[in-house]
């Protein structure tokens, strides 16, 4: 069952097309990779889909709703952690819990998210505080507390050391598990190798391929992921 | 909204966490107030000094809770991308606006009882004569400064840049409306020019208030409606 449909999405920044006609879909239960290089508009879609930006031209469905008709009931059904976004410096952890719950019709109990993610010894530690493995995690029970059908993640493990990441990519597999379909915005194609059931390569604003890692794969010669990546890239360059 | 509680609950221990609020509103107007009551006495229409100091510095602290510290709260959420996360939630702006107020109120609300406690421990306090009258003039006072507050915060980019404007509002503001000092003691020309500015109906409609003589409708009328006019532009111009 398709989860989210995109057609042809267009989206221009004054001067600057960030979209050039995106189409891709993304099926309900898997993890979704959008790669890209910087610029490539991977978070445009991202933001388009979670109804954040308006789109110029083509058509988007999320859960078979127009996020920008619709923005208020979908937002009671996705979760998302968009790049580079916080919580005060103050905030306690199950503060912030609670507060994000209570935006929500049918919340997830939120001590129970807590306890299950592993949160509950931080839980009186200020957001500040927290090392960037930590607020991964906070931010990962943030986008699940309002019992989401689809988690966006934008580049939530950008900056992680490699410990703190490969955590980071369990609790991604876990949430997975539990049926939430997720689309994951990453710079990684490890990342996406190991994570992602299918990813969509976006490059100046285009879907240069969409399909499953192993596909992508198949394309190169030297048997490596990574130079079949850069080889996809470099052609549309 | 039901988490709407919530949301104040924690915003208002986020205030009372951060020094510079927790200072600006609780202990930065007692020292005022015990500057002010060194002389003590009473003013020249016999009222004692500290009736008019404790009701106009209740102001002072609504003008701080609401013009300096409330936008910064607020342009820091936007800097820190703070807004931007609630943005990806179902947390609606009036919601948000809603919470900071009342939250930023009750900061000022801990401010002024803390002020009337000291009034009445240690000077010897006399009002307030019309405590309904009194609640009335407050309420609106904080709507009306509070509007303010919400419209420099639904634009302004940074923390820093909200702190500044708040600050060159406030200051001129509190010493020319006669939150500051008694306004029967300001120059006539001084007075005039305050009467101009949006604190002066919240200075005479409490003071009024405290001294159990009638509201003017128009301070009422004209804090309701700059309440209505730039709370309804801080809803249009919000950007998160």
């Amino acid at each position: 069952m398709t989860v989210i449909e995109i057609n042809d999405l267009q989206k221009s920044y004054r001067a600057h097309k960030a979209l050039e006609g995106v189409t891709l879909t993304v099926e309900r239960g898997e993890i979704f990779g959008i790669l890209g290089p910087n610029g490539a508009g991977k978070t445009t879609v991202v933001e388009c889909a979670s109804g954040l930006r308006k789109p110029d031209g083509g058509t988007l469905r999320v859960l078979g709703m127009d996020p920008q008709k619709q923005r208020r009931a979908l937002l009671q059904r996705i979760g998302a952690q968009l790049q580079e976004a916080a919580l005060p410096d103050a905030i306690k952890v199950e503060e912030a819990l609670r507060m994000y719950s209570s935006f929500y019709d049918k919340p997830a109990d939120w001590q129970a998210l807590m306890k299950e993610w592993g949160l509950t010894e931080k839980r009186r530690a200020r957001f500040a505080g927290l090392s960037g493995g930590w607020k991964q995690r906070l931010f990962i029970a943030l986008a699940l507390v309002g019992n989401p059908e689809v988690v966006f993640l934008d580049e939530l493990t950008t900056g992680l050391d490699p410990s703190a990441r490969r955590m980071t990519w369990g609790l991604i597999r876990d949430m997975r598990d539990r049926g939430v379909t997720v689309v994951l915005v990453t710079h990684f194609m490890d990342e996406a190798a190991a994570l992602c059931d299918r990813i969509a390569v976006i490059d100046q604003g285009r879907v240069v391929h969409q399909g499953s890692p192993g596909d992508l794969l198949s394309q190169g010669s030297s048997g490596s992921l990574d130079d079949a990546y850069f080889a996809l890239i470099e052609r549309t360059v | 909204m039901k988490g709407l509680g919530n949301v104040i609950a924690i915003e208002l221990k986020l205030a009372m966490r951060d020094p510079m609020s927790a200072f600006f509103a609780l202990a930065f107007p007692a020292v005022i107030l015990w500057v002010k009551m060194r002389n003590g006495g009473t003013l020249p229409s016999g009222l004692p000094v500290i009736d008019a100091v404790v009701p106009m510095l209740s102001v002072f602290v609504i003008g701080l809770a609401s013009l300096v510290i409330l936008p910064a709260t607020l342009a820091q959420y936007r800097e820190r991308r703070v807004l931007k996360r609630l943005r990806a939630t179902p947390a609606s702006s009036s919601m948000i606006f809603g919470a900071q107020w009342v939250a930023h109120m009750l900061l000022a609300v801990l401010g002024a009882v803390l002020l009337a406690v000291i009034g009445l421990a240690v000077y010897d306090m006399g009002g307030p004569v019309d405590p309904a009258g009194l609640v009335l003039a407050w309420i609106l006072g904080a709507l009306s400064l509070g509007a303010i507050g919400l419209l420099i915060g639904a634009v302004v980019p940074s923390g820093r840049a909200a702190s500044v404007i708040g600050l060159a509002i406030f200051f001129p503001m509190v010493f020319v409306s006669g939150a500051m000092s008694a306004r029967e003691t300001l120059p006539e020309t001084m007075r005039s020019v305050g009467d101009l500015t949006p604190m002066a109906p919240a200075v005479q409609a409490v003071r009024a208030a405290w001294e159990g003589q009638p509201a003017s409708p128009l301070t009422l009328v004209v804090m309701a409606a700059i309440f209505i006019v730039a709370g309804g532009i801080a809803v249009k111009a919000f950007r998160w």
